[in-house]
């Protein structure tokens, strides 16, 4: 038979509700091997720049922050700054501090998160469960912090809305009380020998996620790959280090790539989940600094709103907004216009938007069981595989493939691998 | 051709541009922002060039270091379009980092553009976004398809384009009854027709 006889499309996507993006990927297939992926995003496109365009700069702020449900702090971050580098407006260093310990929170909790689904994804369902049982410390904290849960409305242009109470953060202040920052970091510290147990000591979940999904260094640089996908083949992009925003300029922090543990830099799944799991501990420290050093000032340089408001629409300029997300750099650019109360134009850039074109090579030559867990490496807005179709090119003919029976594939393929180790 | 040693300051990097593409520069800005209470500098690049010289000045961002292109962001401005082109140079050097943006202006009558594809594949998401949302024709694209937009979308109408080719006449304010008898508000402000 030709090779044409035997190659498939199959669509996999693009809805599932408990996850704010959609997308769809049409993976072609020869037999059980993967020769072509090609992503389809825009499944649900809102148009979010184009109602920022229709606002004023204020009323972008709770916009910008639903864009992404777990990374809505990087949101807002990059739009304030964006509009302040516009405007010439310096935030104060106290708000650059509590930005950053709220941004490395939010890191801890996202990676927590995404341990949990890649766990999940290749049929460890009692790690996923641990591991979002352990995210709730962190969720707790933000919710102290800021009121939410999620969507945490902290951020505002000059600096922050709330304040890191003393109590929360210094012993001295009330040394009857243990600070709770302070105590939701050690409850982290202690279960990360657990979490790298499970995720790096345990031979079945080695099993499957090595050397597979490779991104080798040279197509994380042409393709401009980001963040811990990127980091996992040894290439050293990180914005907080490269060009330090908030207050990552005063901390003291280095590449997390897998050479520096003593891990070879193959790109592969295994080194995409060391990576996410040292930056837990790297995030930890960073909020350890930060607690120290943190100056006593005020949270906001604008604090009156209407005032902000009149400086905003005389401003004329533009202005960038860059940060490493906990899924890698991310970017947003805001021009203001002389006269005009709403956005002159606002272009957002998230993480995934550039981690897309890595899919192809990552996929190339893998099977269709280990499509969740290639899927899940890059930490996208995943477990978007609802449905998948196959449909022979030839006849025509449809088969469908539902997420749960990806899933069984999945999880059979582990059991498989299983029963040749033991 | 004599080797470039980075990491490059701010200085040199523009002075590196300036060599390389001579008269070519239409402008060119350095910017630097102090943050944090160690003043760590942010430090930006605003080039601007004409349309002949963009693909060497993306060719002579890339001799530097395999480039990296955050996203490209456009406008309608008027008579012409406007593509910036985010790179950055000196990744991997702490604090040595430099964002490179390449502006470039395209008149409406013929908003074509050459493809940076062969430079960089990954510059391929973006490009076909401009397609789609600006009405730019990239020239030499590998794959043209849509990328964001659903198949039924109009094909001469554009997201961003605050002209005919926009959206006003198709956007929808149901939430007031006043607004939605006169809809055309902000592309009117952005021509400056509503000034008074």
């Amino acid at each position: 038979m030709s090779k044409e006889d035997t190659t498939y499309e199959v669509p996999i996507g693009p809805i599932h509700p408990a996850l704010k993006e959609p997308f769809m990927i049409k993976f072609r297939l020869d037999g059980e091997t993967i020769v072509d992926a090609d992503p389809h995003p825009g499944m649900n496109h809102r148009g979010i720049e184009f109602m920022g365009m229709h606002r004023n700069p204020l009323k972008v702020i709770p916009l910008s922050e639903r864009i992404c449900g777990i990374c809505s702090i990087v949101h807002q971050h990059m739009y304030t700054s964006a509009v302040e580098h516009a405007a010439g407006i310096e935030p104060t260093n106290r708000a650059r501090y509590i930005r950053t310990i709220m941004m490395e929170l939010e890191r801890i909790h996202s990676h927590v998160l995404w341990a949990g689904v890649a766990a999940h994804e290749i049929g460890f369902d009692t790690h996923l469960h641990f591991t979002w049982k352990i995210r709730e410390k962190v969720m707790d904290l933000l919710e102290d912090i800021s009121g939410n849960r999620v969507n945490y409305s902290m951020w505002t242009v000059g600096g922050v809305r709330r304040d890191i109470p003393p109590k929360m953060y210094r012993r001295d202040f009330s040394p009857k009380m243990y600070p709770k920052i302070q105590n939701t970091l050690e409850y982290y510290e202690k279960l990360y020998g657990k979490l790298e147990d499970i995720f790096l000591g345990d031979p079945s979940i080695r099993l499957r996620t090595r050397n597979i999904g490779i991104l080798t260094k040279k197509e994380a640089l042409e393709l401009c790959g980001v963040g811990p996908t990127v980091r996992a083949s040894g290439v050293k992009k990180d914005v907080r280090i490269d060009q330090p925003y908030a207050a990552y300029g005063d901390l003291d922090l280095d590449y997390v790539i897998p050479s520096r543990f003593g891990y070879e830099n193959t790109g592969d799944v295994f080194s995409k989940t060391l990576v996410r799991l040292k930056e837990i501990l790297q995030s930890i420290d960073l909020i350890r600094q930060c607690v120290k050093q943190m100056p006593d000032e005020d949270i906001d340089s604008e604090p009156k709103k209407a005032a902000l408001l009149n400086k905003l629409k005389k401003a004329d300029g533009e202005g960038i907004g860059r940060i490493e997300a906990p899924r890698g750099e991310a970017l947003h650019y805001v021009r203001l216009k002389e006269g005009l109360e709403e956005l002159d134009n606002w272009k957002v850039r998230a993480s995934t938007y550039n981690n897309l074109a890595t899919y192809a090579p990552m996929f190339l030559g893998e099977q269709i069981a280990d499509i969740p867990i290639i899927a899940a490496c890059i930490d996208p807005c995943i477990g978007c595989m609802d449905r998948a179709e196959i449909v022979e090119i030839n006849t025509g003919e449809k088969n469908s493939y539902s997420h749960e029976d990806l899933h069984k594939l999945s999880v059979r393929k582990t059991k498989d691998m299983l029963g040749d180790e033991l | 051709m004599k080797e470039i040693e980075l990491p490059l300051e701010l200085e040199e990097m523009k002075e590196y541009l300036e060599e390389e593409l001579g008269d070519g520069i239409q402008e060119i800005d350095t910017e630097e922002i102090k943050k944090g209470l160690k003043n760590t500098p942010m430090k930006l690049i605003w080039l601007k060039v004409d349309r002949d010289d963009f693909r060497n000045a993306v060719k002579s961002i890339s001799k530097l270091q395999v480039p990296h292109l955050s996203v490209t962001s456009g406008s309608d401005r008027g008579d012409v379009i406007e593509l910036i082109y985010h790179f950055s140079v000196n990744y991997g050097f702490p604090g040595d980092e430099i964002s490179v943006n390449l502006k470039v202006h395209l008149p409406k009558d013929d908003p074509t553009i050459p493809t940076i594809t062969d430079l960089i594949p990954g510059a391929i998401t973006t490009e076909r976004e401009k397609q789609e949302f600006l009405g730019v024709e990239v020239i030499d694209i590998p794959d043209s398809r849509r990328l964001w937009l659903d198949e039924v979308f109009p094909e001469d109408k554009y997201p961003w384009r605050w002209d005919d080719k926009g959206m006003e006449d198709q956007s929808r304010y149901v939430h007031d009854k006043e607004e939605a008898a006169n809809p055309p508000t902000a592309a009117n402000k952005r021509r400056g027709e509503d000034d008074e």
